[in-house]
């Protein structure tokens, strides 16, 4: 198992989001978790990157067997989870291509890896933000600094392709996308599937799906999962809308 | 090489300016020049040192502490050498005495205050910082100086390469070091002042210096400060800018602290359609000092104005920005901003900043912002998301406010050697 999520809650200013949630993830899986606006989706990709602003109130993580919940953000990450924002960071005067560079270097020094030389680096950098359809001057750019949207959700695809985490978890990163846009970055999570990683998507929408062809897809409501299935659940969803399973109208909104 | 080094001792009384003694030896300036140093030194008989009392030292006066009586200027030679490569036309002013490396630059003539025309002298007696009667040190300097530079760039000039002017001072003793610089209409230049200090544990040293500016009409001029202070000395130093019709004004204010460091940076737009863009960074530790003085004053309408400042401050050390922007009621359809952004390392550490707006318009554009505090939590988290470690997060992010200043700057290797000094700086600071 890679990812097993057990009864967990979890709260932001005294107000509970989550309220027992359970999830498995193997790897080589492909997992959509939907739901309304305030179902508590993006506050469990937060709390399993480590987001300190969420208090977890109960229940357990494990990541390949460790205790996600207990590890510093940072060593989530070396381990291979993650989080491609919803809302990515600017940070003006840190330029992409330093911040790719200590990130990478963490994470191999985490694995007993020697660190990239500067010309090996600098080619998989290239290659990787040419994969995002991006020009490569953007690494010598600020993080995200002055992006669009777009660009910055390409920026993260570019991020999670340098690091090749073993779960990668994708906030909404179809949202604000034109459809260039998002076959680019389906093209770049297909580019990383493989038996050894798992993807969890966070999505509002089906369309992702027909790109991104997920294993399970999720319903999340109220801070828990209150339906599971295969893709077709994505397709009834899309269909019959969030009342059909007896969530009000004002939750979708 | 003239030889310009004071011989008598200076004399610092413990109130007046004026006691900053006239060196009676015999000055070889021309009249104009002596007669102004005169008038100078006749004004300095009722001003006397700043205290915590006077609004714009505030901060900065218990810092002054002149000494009483400061040693002759040392003789020592100089050993100059540049901490960074850089194609360009060097003049070295060190402990007074002048070297010009070449002086045979197209469109560009260099002298030396001891050889200036009478018309010469007239624009150097009209500059900001001479005509100024709010800035009690340049004063000082007015009465003292020995002797100074003179650039003038021709009418539509484009000077091939920066030219660098290296105030250099090396051990006990006080300089005076003066500069004047016009650059012609439609000219367009780039000029590097350094500031090269050295003085050990044991010396008394006390720098003051001046560079006063014009730019004509459709004229560019790029400026970069640097001041690369070492050890304990204290330096206080004034920029003048006069503006004419659409001229461009851009200046890159980079520097340390030392035991006082003080930067008058003083821009008068005279004429319509005139432009400036100030960009400083400033990073202080131990006890170091360093205070920014800024003022930009539109008189002509359509003039538009840009400042950012990054500060940041470590240990023990004190930062002022003091940041003014005066509108002269004529001066409608005026643009100015000013974003001072301020960084506090440690809990002894302290900055202070003033915006100051005076605005005598009524069809103007004016904003200021100041912020003053620790890092932003997000852009750590987002970091850590990644696998990088707090500590290394914040040395990162650190580096990151001032680099976004220091990287603007035109001249690449400066802004390389200034990444350079300031993540070893600030990485030691981590650590």
């Amino acid at each position: 198992m890679m990812l097993n999520i057990q009864n967990l809650q979890a709260s932001i200013d005294d107000k509970q989001i989550l309220n027992g949630l359970n999830l498995e993830v193997k790897a080589g899986e492909v997992h959509a978790i939907m739901g309304p606006n305030g179902s508590g989706k993006s506050t469990l990709s937060q709390v399993l990157a480590g987001n300190n602003a969420y208090e977890v109130t109960g229940g357990t993580a494990t990541f390949q067997g460790k205790d996600l919940l207990d590890m510093p953000t940072e060593d989530r990450a070396r381990e291979g989870v993650f989080l491609a924002f919803q809302y990515p960071v600017e940070i003006p005067g840190v330029s992409n291509l330093q911040f790719m560079k200590t990130a990478m270097n963490n994470i191999r020094r985490h694995q007993g890896l020697d660190e990239m030389n500067a010309s090996t680096f600098m080619k998989l950098a290239k290659a990787k933000i040419q994969q995002v359809d991006l020009d490569p001057s953007f690494l010598k750019r600020g993080v995200n600094e002055g992006f669009s949207g777009g660009e910055k959700k390409r920026n993260e695809i570019m991020q999670m392709l340098m690091l090749e985490p073993k779960l990668a978890i994708l906030d909404e990163t179809d949202s604000g996308l034109d459809i260039d846009a998002l076959k680019v970055v389906a093209e770049g999570v297909n580019a990383l599937r493989s038996p050894e990683r798992a993807v969890i998507m966070i999505t509002h929408y089906q369309r992702l799906l027909d790109y991104i062809v997920p294993d399970f897809v999720h319903v999340l409501a109220n801070g828990k999962i209150i339906k599971s299935g295969g893709k077709e659940l994505a397709l009834e969803l899309e269909e019959k809308g969030y009342g059909w399973l007896g969530l009000s109208d004002d939750e979708e909104a | 090489m003239s030889n310009l080094s004071k011989g008598s001792k200076s004399n610092i009384g413990a109130q007046m300016l004026s006691s900053i003694t006239f060196d009676e030896t015999t000055s070889n300036l021309n009249a104009s020049l002596q007669s102004f140093r005169q008038i100078k030194k006749e004004k300095l008989a009722s001003v006397s040192i700043p205290t915590r009392k006077t609004e714009s030292w505030k901060y900065s006066a218990k810092r002054l502490k002149l000494a009483d009586q400061y040693p002759a200027l040392s003789t020592q030679m100089s050993n100059y050498q540049t901490a960074y490569d850089l194609d360009c036309h060097q003049i070295l002013i060190s402990n007074e005495r002048v070297t010009l490396n070449d002086s045979n630059i197209e469109g560009l003539s260099v002298k030396q205050f001891l050889d200036l025309s009478e018309a010469e002298t007239k624009q150097v007696l009209s500059g900001v910082i001479a005509e100024s009667n709010t800035l009690p040190f340049a004063d000082v300097n007015a009465v003292q100086f020995q002797n100074g530079i003179f650039l003038k760039v021709e009418d539509n000039a484009q000077i091939d390469k920066p030219v660098k002017v290296v105030l250099e001072h090396l051990g006990h003793g006080m300089s005076f070091p003066r500069i004047f610089v016009f650059v012609g209409k439609n000219a367009s230049f780039e000029l590097i002042e350094e500031l090269n200090i050295t003085a050990d544990e044991t010396s008394e040293a006390f720098i003051n210096s001046v560079c006063d500016i014009t730019v004509s009409e459709n004229a560019q001029l790029r400026y970069i400060r640097m001041n690369i202070d070492q050890g304990k000395c204290k330096h206080v130093g004034a920029t003048g800018v006069k503006l004419l019709r659409n001229a461009r004004f851009n200046s890159y204010c980079m520097a340390l602290g030392s035991e006082l460091a003080r930067h008058d940076l003083h821009v008068k737009m005279l004429e319509p359609g005139a432009e400036c863009d100030l960009n400083g960074v400033c990073v202080t530790r131990d006890h170091q000092h360093y205070d920014n003085h800024t003022c930009v004053e539109h008189i002509a309408p359509h003039c538009t104005s840009n400042e950012t400042y990054r500060c940041i401050a470590d240990q023990q050390s004190s930062i002022v920005f003091n940041g003014r922007i005066h509108i002269h009621p004529d001066a409608q359809k005026s643009l100015g901003s000013m974003s001072n952004k301020n960084l506090l390392l440690s809990s002894k550490a302290e900055i202070n900043s003033k915006p100051e707006l005076e605005i005598y318009a009524d069809d103007v554009k004016c904003a200021h912002g100041t912020t003053m505090g620790q890092l932003d939590q997000t852009e750590v988290y987002y970091l850590k998301t990644r696998g990088i470690s707090a500590e290394q997060a914040k040395l990162m992010l650190t580096l990151g406010f001032v680099l976004e200043v220091v990287r603007a700057a035109p001249i690449e290797s400066i802004a390389d050697y200034w990444e350079q000094q300031l993540t070893d700086i600030l990485s030691f600071q981590a650590n």
